[in-house]
């Protein structure tokens, strides 16, 4: 059982509150994802974890022992944790094959050779054991570091952004690469991104933050993505549509048509937040509501088409426009008559209103005082 | 939970502050011995004693103040026009020999003042080469018939200071000018700005705390001088504190003149510290493009190249010439054993002290780089404060505190043993290595830390993670990364102790010389011929910091591996 033990851990830096009563479990041979904004506090969970940080709350257990608590740090690198930067942190002065025979202790010279240049072939880089760092680019590095990371046979990894160094093209491949090196091993893996969709390629689990460190919501990438249970994990995947109603009957209306809503108490005002792609668009004719094309726009494998409204006459017209996803090459007839409906899965209910005392969140605080002083249905896009 | 409350034994003797102590001791412990002279100082100064103090106050006093405060202003603006101009004209135009120039002006750091002084006395004085010539040429026979400046006056001590330590401020002001966007120059240019124009409202106010810091540098050097004050009986602070120290044997007054001489040094360390905070506030550019480079063409071009070659001709080439020639000349009666082993002596006496300020400056600056505590950083950059305090008060409060452990120890042993140990440490080499420790540390300490600074801490956190505690860490990751700036960092010290004058002269064992003594001592009988070799052997070693910093100032750029601290 080499697994990750974090309890109620809160972090301060001067005034700041960095991280709230985070607790995490990572278990053996599971790949965990820890996914948030910048500045959410995820980079300090791991720093804790490694022990570059001292804890102040909290406690913290790798392999059912405790490394750290209120008094109580054991050093970095008694820990037995493997860890990699952002920017990899491989020593300039030092070849290759001794950046990574580096950690590997307690064996003879030859021995901790054979292993590492055995870590370089699982990573492909026994070519380029004998140059220094500054030759390799950064996809190579970053295979070193990973392999470096994992020489001494750690019994927790912890990856801080490990792609982010990367090109867009470099990135796909080498987050493969990296997947299939760290299921081959069976280490368990703590990994930083602010990136949902390496969350969602990479991760067993993803544990995602809000702000102040608070842990929103933890779960398997199906369940984030189809089950948010916070409206900021809903968010986190690119823009949405947005619509503000108030359930009626166990129902909400939408401009798209009806929802089912029966967990939310009678008057309940609600936020709607419909992904594009759960946005479906019918050419001649159908059950849906009838849109006009604003633009399409073709992104490679899919399209982000603008749609527009027709039949709203209760709201200002610059307002309803609709964002859809559509998967495959789509291009309007002008002539047709175009129906917009919607796709359940991709659509979340929020309440709006309640406990507010307890939202003390800012952030969500400005977004719903906008919210009142506008028209109450509209979009808006997400960054 | 049950298995981890029973593991808790196992991991607790890494208690939160067990670790870390360590090296938070021994840093504090190394700042002591750095803060105690001048505490020492500072403690007699103020404690009340003999009427001393009115007594100083009503005699010399005004006169020390009067004098350093117009050395200061002169030597002040003369680097000033001299170091900042001359780093322009390298920086950003140009003109034959620029590429020369650029190291080249930086020669006359090689130049003690007093050695300068030295030369200029003999070329300048009355029997000397120029105004024989003079009045030969015109058949005057005396002093009366014709005026010729004195050169051994409080004019002639600015003169020599300008000369060697204007480089401090072409240095700082030439990292400023080329750490400046060409960008922002160009602005200006198209804006309608001329050359010139943009120089004085863009260049200069942006280098501005850049030159701050180069003359508080040499105005503390100026400060510290003794050498030169001496032998033009310019009545300074310093000189006041050798006369009432060693021909007043009053130790005292000699303290409470140096305190008030840590007053003006305090002024100074606030000045520079600011103008420090400043410099990183004005380096808001993170894009650095070749200079621009104007062309000065024709009697232009001349012109600049007369003016840069000035500065190094006669801090340099003059002194180094005439040297040269005196040791050829003289060469039977200044080579003799005793120069060889007065060499002997500079050599062991700065290597000494070199070794062990860049070790222990190279601990602490690990030191603070492993612990965050707030206590440790404000005791190091007090022990790193040595650098302001003039060579006079350090010798002051060195012996002053030496001779109170002497003191201690052999009563100690009298009461407890019996015997008397008598002085074990005044008046021995360890005192004299103790002075220029507290001196030389900051410059090693400084260069190490900025080196280390260079040292992304994902590589700490990388060599941690892979199982190395903070001292294999430091052994395998470190030292390797920063060796060019140790070895940097070990020249300077080397060469400043060996030009070091004032605190050598305090210090030293008695009928104990080192080069510097011995060429103070002979020069100063104005027997420069016999002292001629001495002194051209510790310009040749002051070369070696001017190889030092021409390498580092031409890489000087984001990510070179060599940074000095220059103070």
């Amino acid at each position: 059982m080499k697994d990750l033990h974090v309890y109620g851990v809160s972090h301060f830096r001067g005034d700041k509150q960095i991280l709230d009563n985070a607790s995490l479990l990572v278990p053996a041979g599971e790949l965990s994802c820890l996914l948030g904004p910048s500045g959410c506090g995820k980079t300090t969970l791991l720093r804790l974890t490694a022990g570059l940080e001292r804890l102040q709350t909290g406690k913290i257990l790798i392999d059912d022992l405790v490394v750290a608590d209120e008094n109580l740090h054991v050093p970095t690198e008694l820990r037995g944790i493997g860890l990699m930067f952002q920017d990899y942190a491989l020593f300039p002065h030092l070849s290759i094959l001794d950046n990574v025979t580096f950690g590997i202790r307690g064996v003879s010279g030859t021995e901790a050779r054979r292993r590492a240049m055995e870590m370089l072939d699982q990573v492909s880089m026994t070519d380029h054991a004998s140059k220094h760092p500054h030759m390799l680019s950064g996809g190579q590095q970053q295979r070193v570091a990973l392999a470096r990371a994992l020489a001494p046979l750690p019994k927790l990894l912890l990856l801080d952004e490990p792609f982010s160094g990367l090109d867009a093209n470099m990135r796909e491949q080498i987050r493969e690469e990296t997947l299939s090196v760290l299921k081959q091993s069976g280490v368990a893996t703590v990994m930083v991104t602010h990136d949902p969709e390496e969350a969602m390629f990479m991760a067993d689990r993803i544990k995602i933050l809000g702000t102040n460190g608070r842990m929103l919501q933890t779960g398997r990438p199906h369940d984030i993505y189809f089950h948010p249970q916070h409206r900021l994990v809903a968010k986190m995947f690119g823009l949405m549509n947005r619509f503000e109603s108030v359930v009626d009957g166990g129902y909400v209306d939408t401009p798209l048509g009806r929802l089912r809503a029966p967990e939310f108490e009678e008057g309940q005002q609600v936020e709607v937040l419909v992904r594009p792609e759960g946005v479906l668009l019918v050419s001649d004719g159908g059950d849906g509501v009838p849109v006009e094309v604003q633009s399409t726009h073709l992104l490679g494998h899919d399209n982000i088409v603008r749609v527009r409204l027709t039949n709203d006459i209760e709201n200002d017209a610059n307002k309803n426009e609709l964002y859809v996803r559509v998967h495959h090459a789509f291009e309007p007839e002008l002539s047709r008559m175009i129906t917009a409906g919607v796709d359940s899965r991709y659509t979340f209910i929020y309440a709006l209103k309640k406990n507010r005392a307890e939202n003390t969140d800012p952030a969500i605080r400005a977004d719903r005082s906008k919210l009142h002083s506008s028209k109450s249905m509209r979009l808006e896009i997400e960054p | 939970m049950s298995a981890a409350t029973a593991s808790m034994p196992l991991t607790s003797k890494w208690d939160v502050w067990s670790w870390i102590n360590g090296w938070s001791i021994g840093a504090a412990i190394v700042s002591a011995i750095v803060i105690v002279p001048i505490a020492t100082v500072i403690f007699i100064g103020l404690t009340p004693n003999d009427d001393i103090w009115s007594h100083l106050a009503s005699t010399v006093l005004p006169l020390y103040i009067a004098t350093t405060l117009q050395l200061m202003i002169g030597v002040g603006l003369g680097t000033l026009v001299i170091g900042v101009g001359t780093a322009w004209l390298v920086s950003m135009c140009r003109f034959p020999g620029k590429r020369i120039f650029e190291w080249a002006l930086l020669l006359p750091l090689a130049v003690p003042a007093y050695v300068i002084a030295y030369v200029y006395t003999d070329i300048f004085e009355f029997a000397g080469p120029i105004q024989s010539l003079l009045r030969e040429a015109f058949g005057w026979t005396s002093k009366k018939e014709y005026w010729f400046p004195e050169i051994r006056s409080l004019g002639g001590a600015i003169s020599m200071m300008t000369l060697v330590l204007y480089p401090y401020v072409y240095l700082l002001s030439r990292a400023a000018f080329m750490e400046q966007s060409v960008c922002m120059l160009e602005a200006s240019r198209v804006l309608g700005r001329s050359p010139l124009r943009s120089f004085f409202s863009v260049a200069l106010p942006l280098a501005r705390p850049a030159i701050v810091v180069g003359i508080s540098l040499v105005l503390m050097e100026t400060l510290n001088d003794f050498g030169t004050v001496d032998f033009f009986a310019v009545s300074t602070f310093t000189l006041g504190i050798y006369d009432v120290w060693l021909n007043m044997n009053n130790v005292a007054g000699a303290a409470q003149l140096a305190t008030t001489l840590l007053g003006f040094v305090t002024f100074l360390v606030l000045v520079e510290r600011f103008a420090r905070r400043k410099q990183r506030f004005h380096n808001m550019t993170a894009k650095y493009t070749a200079l621009p480079g104007y062309e000065l063409e024709g009697t232009r071009g001349y012109l600049a190249t007369i003016c840069c070659a000035l500065p190094i001709v006669f801090g340099f080439i003059v002194p180094a010439g005439v040297l040269t020639g005196l040791a050829v000349l003289h060469f039977d009666s200044s080579t003799n054993a005793d120069i060889f082993r007065f060499a002997g002596n500079s050599v062991m006496l700065s290597g000494l002290a070199a070794a062990l300020a860049v070790a222990i400056g190279t601990f602490m600056a690990y030191a603070v780089r492993l612990g965050r505590g707030r206590l440790l950083g404000v005791l190091v950059r007090f022990a790193s404060m040595g650098y302001a305090v003039p060579g006079a008060v350090l010798a002051v409060g060195v012996l002053v505190s030496l001779g109170a452990l002497d003191n201690g120890i052999d009563g100690f042993m009298r009461e407890n043993i019996g015997i008397s140990s008598g002085l074990l440490f005044s008046g021995t080499i360890v005192a004299v290595t103790i002075g220029y420790l507290v001196r030389f540390l900051a410059l090693a300490f400084g260069t190490v830390e900025a080196s280390l600074g260079k040292i992304t801490s994902s590589m700490d956190g990388a060599a941690r993670s892979l199982g190395h505690g903070p001292l294999s860490t430091f052994r395998r990751i470190h030292l390797p990364l920063i060796r060019g700036s140790v070895l940097a960092a070990s020249i300077l010290v080397f060469v400043d102790s060996m030009k070091e004058l004032p605190m050598t002269v305090i210090l030293r064992p008695f009928n104990f010389h080192t080069l510097a003594t011995y060429v103070h001592q002979f020069a100063s009988d104005e027997q420069l011929g016999e002292a001629s070799l001495a002194a051209l052997a510790i310009v040749c070693f002051g070369i070696l910091p001017v190889i030092v910093l021409s390498f580092a100032i031409t890489r000087s750029r984001p990510g070179s591996p060599v940074e000095v601290q220059v103070s």
